[in-house]
């Protein structure tokens, strides 16, 4: 009600005047502009609809980090217009969200850059992912990470940005530089470039290798058999992600499925083209993620 | 013939633009046509500011127009002042703003380590079990109350089974209704202690009071729960040899947690504030008991073990606060007279029991005179109050009805209220 009147006593202020007004009523009207304050000759116009701005998105905007879980919004994998995008989508049990640190590099604020030590304060199963997280503290802050596959509550784990001229030999959960590792161990966690967060190899009992390092950089191999090559800095936790026994899990029925948000595929048959079945192909070449200023460049 | 055609429109454009001298015009860039469905939002275009060069802006033109920079309005502020609408400064600009920040401990903290991290925070140290010469306190007949068990159960039952219309009552009802039965059962020995009369409960103060431990600054604010005042000091209750001894001790860290974590950062705070929650001349200022409830905050579910630290903090905090009222706020090395906070936490059904006795403000160092902490952890009054019996396997595991009354815990009860009364 009052929003009304407001936008009322607004958009009276600004009609377009009829013809019969003529130049007295013009100077009445600058009388009366002197009393009211005037907005300066420009106003920024202003929307006569109610706003057509959607919040189904707004829970994932929250940009403080939080330990607290985070309330979710289901989608059931429908888009912005309403249309089912992505099948088999839908119900299931209800989940929170909880924010977790893929940059396991995170300095405290205010705190020097140097490695530090965090203690494991409870292992947890985490229902957005396959596996499990931890909340570890260290200082004056609690942060969730990625479980590895032996973290136990009250485990200390040691996060470390610097690279030695000697392999590190590495306990489980500890995470360090792809550089100062020996070639060989078993990492999660990878980043991809320095500082970005990690984003391969989180799922649960998954675990790439370091295959070598050369020069500044090092090739990982990740659980698809895919080798990639990345910045010695990138970080990386060493070990398997938790939950091993996940690939084992059998759903046994169909509620189950459901109670994991899974929907039934449609039943209709489809005849399977080229994509199906069985394929045999040699391994994709060495994804290289290393931007080196190529040769193209400098003759030109 | 042409000019009556073409003299409305100029009158109009002319009419319009005089007619808004002065007023505010309108601005047409919304005035498009909008779509039925939202579309995703496109991130906006990065404003880029080069010193020296003005920037060309449709704003003049009052609608877009492309190749021109979207015009920047200055934001608005409301001439008068609205309370409901008041958006409060930034923390810098406060005038309370310093750069070192300050550790708060509130009613609502739920500190990661427990009692440890409080024991640390406050310099003390811990003996599991209350004094003896306390407890023995309750047991001579003449501090007992006539049939104090049968009162008790009954005071018990009232809160469990009789204290609603309802099946049961809530956690939160009872625990109140059962703290106040207590009291109220403590409070009949009046006519043999005349002591107690020179009491009196609490509720709703605010505390305040300010310690540095190292290099930070920690303050201990909030509002707690019963506070049982009395005009008299608590005695202390180990004696010199004993405060002397707790030099030795060592308090316990827990690397790589530090202990400030969970405590509320504040940079905007006042430094010094010292308030016991009463003002000067309030004529009980010694604080003798703290009754405090697990359930007391709707908002703040505590584990037993952050219970306890609240416990140790508040009760600290009450202390703190009236040792820098008699004795200054300068740090001591040791008090003349150690001031006695005794602290009670119930859930219902289990009994947290807590003396803490400060005998150093002086907390910057870790070595020194330590402060003491006396700490009795779940103690039963009663195993079970069932409305149903249990039945398994058609027997009656537990009966319906209050099972399993110990009368130690409210012994235990009673020689704290008795504190300093006999």
């Amino acid at each position: 009600m009052m929003a009304v009147s407001c936008l009322t006593r607004a958009l009276r202020s600004l009609t377009v005047s009829q013809p019969a007004l003529l130049s007295s009523q013009a100077v009445t009207q600058t009388k009366l502009g002197t009393l009211v304050p005037s907005t300066g000759g420009q106003c920024r116009g202003f929307l006569t609809t109610a706003s057509l701005d959607q919040n189904r998105t707004q829970w994932k905007k929250r940009e403080k980090y939080t330990v607290n879980p985070i309330g979710m919004k289901k989608t059931g994998g429908r888009d912005h217009t309403g249309k089912i995008r992505t099948h088999g989508i839908g119900g299931g049990h209800k989940q929170k969200y909880r924010m977790i640190d893929f940059q396991r590099l995170h300095y405290e604020a205010d705190k020097e850059t140097k490695p530090f030590e965090e203690k494991v304060v409870d292992v947890r199963y985490d229902p957005c992912r396959s596996a499990d997280i931890a909340l570890v503290a260290g200082g004056n802050r609690k942060r969730w990470i990625i479980a590895t596959e032996n973290m136990q509550t009250g485990d200390v784990i040691k996060t470390s940005g610097v690279i030695g001229r000697m392999a590190v030999s590495a306990n489980e959960g500890d995470a360090y530089p792809l550089g100062a590792l020996p070639v060989g161990t078993l990492v999660n966690n990878l980043e991809i470039q320095p500082g970005k967060g990690s984003e391969y190899i989180r799922a649960a009992g998954t675990s790439g290798v370091l295959l070598r390092k050369v020069n500044g950089t090092a090739i990982v191999q990740l659980p698809s058999k895919q080798q990639v090559q990345v910045l010695e800095t990138c970080m990386v936790t060493v070990g398997r992600v938790s939950n091993i026994d996940h690939n084992k899990q059998i759903i046994g029925k169909a509620g189950r499925n459901r109670w994991l948000g899974i929907r039934p595929s449609s039943g209709l048959w489809q005849r399977k083209g080229g994509w199906a079945g069985r394929k045999i192909k040699p391994l994709p070449p060495m994804k290289n993620y290393v931007n080196l200023p190529s040769i193209s460049n400098k003759t030109t | 013939m042409a000019t009556p055609l073409f003299s409305p429109t100029v009158l109009l454009k002319d009419l319009g633009r005089m007619s808004t001298h002065g007023q505010a015009r309108r601005h047409f860039a919304v005035s498009r046509s909008l779509p039925a469905k939202a579309l995703p939002a496109r991130r906006p275009r990065e404003r880029v500011e080069i010193p020296g060069l003005e920037m060309v802006t449709y704003g003049d033109r009052m609608h877009y127009v492309p190749g021109l920079a979207k015009p920047v309005y200055p934001q608005w502020e409301r001439d008068y002042k609205d309370p409901g609408h008041y958006k409060a400064p930034p923390a810098h600009h406060m005038l309370l703003y310093k750069g070192k920040p300050c550790y708060v401990y509130n009613q609502r903290t739920s500190a990661l380590e427990g009692v440890p991290q409080a024991l640390w925070l406050t310099k003390a140290k811990l003996i599991s079990g209350l004094p003896p010469h306390l407890l023995s306190l309750a047991e001579s007949p003449a501090n007992q109350i006539p049939d104090q068990d049968e009162r008790v159960q009954n005071a018990i039952k009232h809160a469990r089974f009789w204290d609603t219309t309802e099946e049961r009552p809530c956690k939160e009802k009872y625990s109140n209704t059962l703290l106040s039965n207590l009291l109220h059962l403590c409070a009949t020995l009046q006519s043999r202690h005349t002591v107690i009369g020179r009491r009196i409960l609490a509720e709703k103060y605010s505390l305040a009071a300010t310690w540095k431990r190292g290099e930070d600054l920690f303050q201990v604010r909030g509002q707690n729960g019963l506070l049982y005042n009395c005009m008299d000091p608590l005695p202390e209750v180990s004696g010199k040899q004993e405060v002397g001894d707790t030099a030795h001790h060592v308090l316990e860290t827990f690397y790589p947690v530090s202990p400030s974590i969970d405590l509320q950062k504040v940079h905007v705070y006042e430094e010094e504030v010292n308030c016991s929650g009463f003002r000067e001349g309030y004529p009980y200022p010694h604080a003798h008991t703290l009754y405090f409830q697990e359930d007391g905050d709707v908002n703040c579910k505590l584990h037993p073990k952050q219970f306890r630290a609240k416990m140790v903090m508040f009760a600290f905090g009450n202390a703190l606060a009236r040792a820098h009222s008699l004795y200054g706020t300068q740090p001591q090395h040791v008090l003349d007279r150690p001031i006695t906070v005794q602290a009670v936490g119930t859930n219902g059904r289990l009994f947290q029991f807590l003396v803490f006795q400060l005998n150093t403000t002086d907390l910057s160092g870790d070595d020194g005179i330590k402060n003491q902490v006396w700490l009795d952890e779940d103690v039963e009054l009663y195993d079970f109050a069932k409305l149903r019996p249990l039945i398994k396997k058609k027997q009656v595991k537990v009966p319906a009805g209050l099972e399993g009354y110990k009368p130690e815990t409210f012994r235990k009860f009673l020689s704290l209220y008795l504190h300093g009364a006999v």
